[in-house]
């Protein structure tokens, strides 16, 4: 027998390279002439941009000023950020009217109460809450935004989105203090203990029809002032068609992908059918047909408004996109999990949402995420057959008399902008991944 | 191969007590089965009596695993007839559903959802095809992992545990949904030597409880301890059907011989 080492060997010291700034700068940065030559010359090229732009945009900009030619009295080589800062609520806005302006801001804040649950670890039943949030919540966000008469199709829908808002709210809060589900935090106040589902459930939903019932009521005592979507506009109207497209692109997708692997032919044709026809032509395209040729194909004296028939299209281009992406996710899945699947006697649906999906839904998030960055920024193509996107206000900023001729300083903000809600997009996205795929490996 | 004769599991005479009846519940008549032009299957006839333990063994690609794919209609077959507790298996999609909680089959990789606790892993089917009450398929759950001797894995993921930790759970998914039939597809052939042990005392135990068993495996001491019957397969074709005293000892066919002399 050899003899063991019983002392262990001493944990040396990393060499200077792994620790130190200097040590890495050199390794790094300088460990060659050509190499330092390199590194001297980026830095001076990064410094002559930092520079240029600090200058531009900041020691020299102008802050405020009534119109451009008082930006040029003040600075003449610096940004004219006035003009931009004039135009802001145009830019979130539109021509949204500006005392109304509370209804799409009091949207926006419900869609985030609404969805917040989804990110908070305790709270339970996450998948009931998206699934709200895709049905329900354009009732309540489409009715603040448009305002106007409600039908009774509206009070109804209306009424249960609020009711489901309040639900999901009080939800939360018992799950993040309780770790409960509400069903069971109502049916624990009527005193029994070990209720059963079929009770719970029913008290819960008994509970949901009073307060339905309740709200149905108040909200038939008011109404608010319809604002013609023609004043939808800026960031707000980008948001619009960007989420209608990313909340409906995912489940579309799902179901085209599954159609193209459908074993019935005629579905299996048709789907593909679909994608490869949306897949091979430009989105602009696509709103080009939506907005001249859709209408000929719709009844005579039916008509539907340019916004409609838009977001169709963004819907409908985007499913096309998505159901190739969760194709390859799908393609992921072993045959084995459809077997495992099967013996255990789970038909083809209930295979596909429990098993199959949530495996491939979790391969796929970068996928659909980069999905969801590039739906975004298409949609600032809308500005081109007429609607005031984002883009579209910012364009024509340089149009409105006092700033005339004022072009590249809204661009760059609009710039600055997407950049922000692309890379918290991605970075979001990153996050999810690792927090997916450090939870279970196989 | 290991030994299974000497452990305690074992009954006295190393051979269980047999637990078949006069019941057939799997009959194949004239079964044929084609991929492409490839003939896997070649007139099969073979019927499998209720409680009987049948172990299937032979060369790589004579069309096991085919063989027991189609008792649960994983495969389609061509020609002939299978009855599996007195349901003929067509395309009839009702039938196939119902024929697949009846019959619980456990895979050589295992195939459990990697996405799911092992709780989960084994309320899922209880749950979903059988309209079971959770709580009740809770308990269910935690009855069978007892009984396959993993009760404190139960809210880890399959990624955790080791393979036989894995096949174990395996077993006990199927045996959640109360099959009256268990098709084994080579369980332990994934597995290192010293896991095989623990999950072949878990199925010889199973067979302890009379379940049907049609096991597809190498492993030689588990056929001899608890096998009824040993089948040899060849070319899609069932060459040799004995017990197993007579299998091992008193080969007739050629063949027995020869695969008999590879893998012992
Ligand atoms: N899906 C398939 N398509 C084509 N050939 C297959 C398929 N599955 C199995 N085979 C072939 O059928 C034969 C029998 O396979 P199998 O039943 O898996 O054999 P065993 O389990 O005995 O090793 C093999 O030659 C294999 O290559
Ligand atoms: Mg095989």
């Amino acid at each position: 027998m050899a003899s063991i080492k019983k002392v262990p060997a001493l944990s040396a010291a990393p060499p200077l390279s792994e620790v130190s700034v200097l040590g890495w700068m050199q390794k790094n940065l300088f460990s060659s002439v050509f190499n330092t030559l390199l590194t001297l010359v980026t830095l001076y090229i990064i410094y002559i941009t930092v520079k240029g732009l600090w200058v531009w945009g900041i020691a020299d900009a102008v802050w405020v000023a009534d119109n451009r030619r008082e930006c040029f009295e003040i600075s003449t080589d610096g940004a004219c950020w006035a003009g931009v800062i004039a135009w802001l609520d145009n830019i979130f806005y539109g021509r949204y009217p500006r005392q109304e302006l509370w209804r799409v801001n009091l949207g926006i804040f419900f869609l985030f109460i609404w969805m917040t649950p989804l990110w908070l670890p305790r709270v339970k039943a996450k998948i009931s809450i998206g699934m709200t949030t895709v049905f329900l919540y354009p009732f309540l966000g489409g009715y603040l935004f448009a305002g106007g008469e409600k039908g009774i199709f509206m009070q109804i829908m209306l009424t249960s989105a609020i009711v489901c808002l309040l639900a999901n709210t009080i939800h939360s809060i018992i799950g993040i203090f309780s770790g409960r589900s509400l069903p069971e935090f109502i049916s624990s106040l009527s005193g029994k203990k070990n209720v059963s589902d079929k009770t719970q459930r029913n008290i819960f939903l008994g509970f949901l029809a009073l307060i339905f019932v309740l709200i149905f009521v108040w909200q038939m005592s008011w109404s608010l002032e319809r604002v013609p979507w023609t004043k939808w506009g800026g960031l707000f109207l980008t948001l619009v068609i960007a989420g209608i497209g990313i909340a409906s692109a995912l489940p579309g997708g799902i179901i085209l992908a599954l159609g193209r692997r459908s074993r019935m032919p005629v579905i299996r044709v048709l789907s593909t059918t679909f994608i490869e026809l949306f897949r091979s032509v430009p989105i602009i395209t696509v709103l080009f047909m939506a907005t001249t040729m859709f209408p000929l194909f719709m009844p005579q004296g039916f008509v539907l408004n340019k916004l409609v028939q838009v977001i169709i299209a963004v819907c409908l281009f985007n499913a096309a996109y998505m159901a190739e992406t969760v194709r390859g996710g799908l393609q992921t899945i072993p045959l084995g999990q459809f077997e495992g699947a099967h013996t255990i006697g789970l038909g083809y649906w209930q295979t596909m949402g429990l098993i199959v999906m949530p495996q491939a839904l979790k391969h796929m998030i970068p996928n659909i995420v980069g999905n969801f960055i590039s739906l975004l920024k298409d949609t600032t193509l809308v500005s081109i057959i007429g609607l005031f996107d984002v883009l579209g206000m910012l364009r024509s900023i340089s149009k409105d008399l006092p700033w005339l001729g004022l072009h590249k300083e809204p661009l760059v903000f609009g710039a600055i902008l997407f950049f922000l809600i692309c890379f918290a997009m991605s970075k979001y996205s990153r996050h999810l991944e690792v927090k997916l795929s450090t939870g279970h490996k196989n | 191969m290991t030994e299974i004769k000497d452990q305690e599991t074992a009954k006295a005479g190393g051979q269980l007590v047999s637990a078949a009846s006069a019941e057939v519940i799997i009959e194949f008549t004239q079964v044929n089965k084609w991929y492409g032009d490839f003939h896997v299957l070649k007139d099969i006839d073979l019927s499998v009596h209720k409680g009987e333990r049948i172990v299937v063994c032979g060369p790589s690609g004579s069309g096991k695993s085919t063989l027991i794919r189609c008792m649960n209609h994983l495969e389609e077959h061509q020609s002939g007839s299978i009855v599996v507790d007195g349901i003929t298996l067509n395309r009839n999609l009702k039938n196939i559903d119902h024929i697949r909680t009846e019959v619980g089959m456990v895979f050589q990789n295992f195939n459990l959802f990697p996405h799911l606790t092992i709780l989960e892993n084994l309320t899922l089917g209880p749950i979903w095809t059988r309209k079971m009450p959770k709580a009740d398929a809770h308990d269910l759950a935690v009855k069978y992992l007892e009984r396959v001797k993993i009760p404190e894995q139960a809210d880890k993921f399959p990624g955790q545990l080791s393979g036989g930790q894995q096949q174990r759970v395996a077993i006990a998914r199927s045996l959640c949904m109360n099959p009256k039939i268990m098709l084994f597809d080579e369980p332990t052939s994934a597995l290192d030597p010293e896991m095989i042990k623990e999950v072949l005392e878990v199925m010889i135990e199973l067979a302890d409880t009379g379940m049907t068993m049609i096991v597809v495996t190498h492993e030689m001491g588990f056929a001899e301890t608890v096998a009824d019957r040993v089948l040899l397969m060849d070319q899609g074709q069932i060459v040799e059907e004995n017990e197993p005293g007579e299998f091992f000892n008193n080969p007739q066919h050629e063949r027995t011989k020869l695969f008999l002399s590879q893998i012992l």
